[in-house]
């Protein structure tokens, strides 16, 4: 199940792109699920867990993957930890619900990522425990939250 | 500063190339697009020069700031562009906010948060994609594209209600225009209740027309545009402001400023104008205080500005909005962006 905080999280990896450079395991890059995200959304091909093939940088290692695909590597890697999927674009977001499916993962969304004008989905909002299954249900919801958002 | 900046940036295998023209830039979109590949190039060039193998050409600086001790890097970089990417926590911060409204560099900043405190356009919010332009096998050329446009519908509408993001002279003078067609027009007091008063309106029939002052309405833009793309029966149009619409009417006595409107960024100083809204409406206020007739003020509408000459220019200048007749929704040759 994939449960959303809206806003400020306490104990979220804000930075993902730092962390997941300091703790990624080269393994988590070779699963298929790993190799169809990286294909999917950065056009890349892993090559092995040191090494991806970018069509725009040439051979890069896993550190200069998109800061989307990292985030998801490191949700789907990391399940008890909170990461900051707003450094995820929409493109990820299919894939953050196909991790949802396969474990519960929480995420925090500091902005209205959209899962699919016509995409279903079960999501669990923590802020205030609404389930919602569809963005007609989560974007009044979402918004509410996202305009409380208090600024530091 | 001021003015339009074009900035190149450019290695063997990927090229930028694209303009800046006001003081806060969002990169946003898709992830893989090559915001970070951008910032990193131009902090690369910044840090060793030609040894780093990156060419960035523009008519100022253009540099990035990091984690560590940005307070003092913005306060001591002047003239400058100056590129922030995502994980800074800064970016939302108060400070960061007060820094960007009264700095004399442009921000060109990418994010997907809202930034509420920062009032930045709508028409500069951009994504990045791979143009065939300039194609060599070798090097991808990626090309920098409006997310938004003035209005999000690419036919003519003809409204059914109306709902504006202002609560003083934009709401009058677009109730005015409402009455006389006949239909309804509620004021949502406020940018960030656009979506709620929005929804209070779902269930009426036909199309709900959304004006909001483009100049400052970035940070709402993304909730309210998965919004409409769920509602189905909303169009927003988000001109510069309220106040840039009475000026571009042009018929205010003795009102010359078609050279300003042409060009804004020519005439606007990001250390006095945190936004393009702010500028307008200082403009439309120095222009005509020493007209008893036509002094205008946010807070209430001079009743000029509702005579028949304004609101049929404006009418004109919100050409594909259908205010003088009757009937439903979209015409036939109408079609969603």
């Amino acid at each position: 199940m994939l449960t959303i905080i809206y806003g400020n999280a306490k104990n979220s990896i804000y930075n993902t792109s730092v962390y997941f450079k300091n703790t990624y395991e080269p393994e988590w890059l070779e699963t298929d699920l790993a190799k169809e995200m990286i294909q999917d959304i950065d056009g890349s091909e892993v090559i092995s867990g040191g090494c991806i093939n970018s069509p725009v940088l040439g051979m890069i290692p896993p550190e200069r993957l998109s800061g989307g695909v990292k985030t998801l590597l490191l949700i789907l890697n990391e399940p008890d930890r909170i990461f900051n999927a707003s450094t995820c674009g929409d493109n990820c977001a299919k894939w953050i619900l196909e991790i949802g499916k396969q474990q519960d993962v929480t995420i925090n969304l500091r902005h209205m990522m959209s899962f699919g004008k016509d995409t279903k989905f079960e999501i669990v909002i923590q802020n205030g425990g609404e389930i919602v299954h569809s963005m007609e249900e989560m974007i009044p919801i979402a918004s509410k939250y996202l305009n409380a958002m208090e600024q530091e | 500063m001021k003015g339009a900046h074009r900035v190149i940036v450019e290695s063997r295998k990927v090229k930028y190339d694209f303009i800046i023209k006001r003081n806060i830039t969002i990169l946003t979109g898709d992830s893989g697009s090559g915001k970070t590949v951008l910032i990193d190039l131009i902090r690369e060039n910044r840090e060793y020069g030609s040894d780093s193998g990156v060419q960035v050409s523009c008519d100022c600086a253009c540099r990035t700031v990091n984690n560590e001790d940005w307070e003092r890097q913005i306060t001591e970089t002047s003239n400058s562009i100056i590129f922030i990417d995502e994980g800074n926590r800064f970016l939302t911060s108060k400070k960061f906010a007060e820094l960007v409204q009264k700095s004399d560099n442009y921000f060109v900043l990418a994010t997907r948060e809202k930034l509420p405190m920062l009032p930045y356009s709508v028409s500069e919010i951009y994504g990045f994609r791979v143009s065939g332009k300039f194609h060599e096998a070798r090097q991808t050329y990626n090309e920098i594209y409006h997310l938004y446009g003035e209005i999000s519908e690419k036919g003519v509408i003809n409204p059914q209600y109306v709902v504006t993001e202002d609560s003083n002279s934009g709401y009058e003078f677009f109730a005015e225009l409402s009455k006389k067609r006949n239909i309804s027009c509620v004021s949502a007091n406020g940018k960030s209740n656009m979506i709620a008063s929005l929804r209070n309106v779902k269930h009426k029939k036909g199309i709900c027309l959304a004006i909001v002052d483009g100049a400052a309405f970035g940070s709402e833009m993304r909730d309210v545009c998965e919004y409409m793309k769920v509602a189905g029966n909303v169009v927003l149009y988000a001109p510069e402001s309220f106040e840039w619409l009475l000026l571009s009417a042009n018929v205010i006595p003795a009102v010359q400023v078609s050279a300003i409107l042409e060009k804004p960024e020519d005439y606007i100083d990001s250390r006095e104008y945190a936004s393009w809204e702010k500028f307008f409406t200082a403009l439309l206020i120095a222009q005509t205080q020493s007209n008893p007739v036509w002094a205008y003020s946010k807070r209430k509408l001079p009743g000029a500005y509702l005579s028949a000459k304004m609101t049929g220019a404006v009418k004109k200048i919100m050409k594909r909005i259908m205010w003088d007749v009757s009937g439903e929704g979209f015409t036939e040759s109408s079609q969603k962006n």
